[in-house]
């Protein structure tokens, strides 16, 4: 970048205090498309693992339930057992009002090849 | 209805279960003041009436419902699994909850299935689904209950911006433990909360807890106050027995009190009368432990047993249940009571007397809160 405009102006240039011109290295730097772009990005944000709903109801004993992270809120959860299951738990937290309410529904697997009723 | 207070120490029963007719204590009694009762009543009135059902929901608050469709079995094996009692029940065909499945529920499966007579078996358990049972539930329960009308078809529920004497009112006069607090506020029905009367005492107990002269009737001993079901004296003539079971009486015996005396807990009790443990509606779901309701038949297996398979329950999934039967004196003031009653999980206290642990009573959270609301 050419810093002779500002001698251009009336401000007086001391001698030793000129602006020194950038490196020209500091503009060949090599593009990196690194290993790092080899990787995919996660199918999920990982702050999403952090739900509350594995935690046990037990109607509201000594340790309440904490307080979900504002960031897994309204966000579908399902239950993750073993794969041959005929119930599936889904379960997602949402606010109301000040306060949050984390909910989880059973519901029956519908088998493959089944006619839906 | 007004109580009766006679002149001479002694009370009348005023609950659910019997009616207690008058019976004279050795020492004195404190007698109580009509003034002071209406007094905490219109207070406690004026509170339920000014709080919504916002202020029952925990801070974070989990909350179950089953799918109709599921079948019987799977629905009590989730129940027990989560270490629940009662849980909404969504049909999605609606779009909306459409009832709750409680421990009465599989009381009568349990009966159906020891009966011979009846069509389910145990293996349709695992295709019967919830809506079909609720359907078939009709029939079953006009045959116990002279007035069909215990248990109504539709959902009783409440809005969260519905008072708290709302909420209240509907489980006494629909004798049901639980109410789904949902909100309508959206497209789609959110369930919110599973009330119960124990939400409403302690919102009761903390509002009144820096205050306690606001309600005089707190510092009187419940043995003055016309609430709760006494074991009648000798000599008294009653209407219905005072129920109790000793430990080797059979399930079945104990289910049948269960569903057709309309109470929901049955001490357990020595040869003394002492207290040794109360089974209630909700241990039922201990039964579902390792598919003990399919080996068993209600007849052969004796309440004793029953309760070990619930001690082994708490333990296996690790819930913290405290202790199971809850006393209280009859020298007890009310505001004890109320704090205990107000602990998760105690629906009622046995009264007891000092030392010998000899069951004189029972007060439970629907006798406290028709006394409270009047």
């Amino acid at each position: 970048m050419n810093n002779n405009h500002s001698q251009d102006q009336e401000t007086p240039v001391v001698a030793g205090f000129e602006v020194p011109r950038s490196p020209d290295a500091s503009y060949n730097n090599v593009y990196t498309a690194s290993e790092d772009d080899g990787r995919d990005p996660p199918v999920v944000p990982q702050h999403l693992q952090h739900t509350v709903l594995s935690y046990p109801t037990n109607g509201g004993l000594a340790t309440p339930l904490p307080d979900p992270q504002h960031v897994v809120l309204n966000h579908l959860y399902i239950e993750n057992r073993e794969a041959p299951r005929s119930v599936v738990a889904l379960g997602f937290s949402h606010r109301f009002r000040a306060k949050f309410v984390n909910v989880v529904l059973y519901k029956p697997v519908q088998r493959r090849g089944s006619a839906n009723t | 209805m007004i109580p009766r207070f006679p002149e001479t120490p002694g009370i009348s029963g005023d609950s659910m279960e019997i009616d207690g007719d008058p019976f004279h204590h050795s020492e004195p009694v404190p007698k109580i003041l009509q003034a002071d009762v209406d007094l905490s009543r219109h207070r406690i009135s004026v509170f339920l009436s000014t709080h919504t059902a916002y202020e029952l929901l925990p801070e974070s608050g989990k909350v179950v419902a089953l799918d109709v469709s599921l079948p019987v079995k799977q629905a009590f094996h989730i129940l027990y699994e989560q270490g629940i009692s009662v849980a909404p029940l969504w049909d999605h065909t609606v779009g909306r909850f459409v009832g709750i499945l409680s421990p009465l529920d599989f009381i009568l499966i349990l009966r159906e299935l020891g009966n011979h007579g009846s069509d389910l078996t145990e293996e349709e358990l695992e295709t019967h689904a919830i809506s079909a049972w609720k359907e078939g539930k009709l029939q079953l329960t006009r045959k116990f209950d002279g007035n069909g009308s215990l248990h109504p078809r539709r959902l009783i529920e409440a809005g969260p911006h519905d008072s708290l004497k709302e909420v209240a009112l509907k489980l006494l006069q629909n004798k049901v433990a639980s109410v789904p607090i949902i909100s309508h506020d959206g497209t789609v029905p959110q369930l919110l909360h599973l009330a119960s009367l124990t939400g409403v005492l302690k919102c009761i107990c903390r509002h009144f807890k820096h205050s306690p002269a606001s309600l005089p009737i707190l510092q009187q001993p419940i043995c003055s106050i016309p609430l709760g079901t006494w074991v009648p004296k000798i000599g008294e003539s009653n209407g219905r027995p005072f129920a109790m079971l000793r430990p080797n009486a059979s399930l079945s015996d104990a289910l049948s009190l269960l569903v057709q005396a309309e109470v929901s807990a049955v001490p357990i009790v020595d040869d003394n009368d002492s207290l040794l443990d109360i089974y209630s509606r909700s241990d039922i779901t201990a039964l579902a432990k390792d598919r003990a309701y399919a080996q068993i038949h209600l007849n052969e297996l004796s309440i004793h047993q029953a309760l070990q398979l619930t001690q082994e329950a708490s333990a296996t999934y690790g819930f913290f249940n405290g202790q199971r039967c809850h006393m209280c004196l009859r020298s007890d003031p009310l505001h004890k009571v109320m704090d205990r009653l107000a602990i998760p999980g105690v629906r009622r206290l046995v009264i007891v007397e000092a030392g010998s642990k000899r069951v004189e009573g029972i007060i439970s959270l629907t006798d406290l809160f028709k006394f409270l609301l009047g």
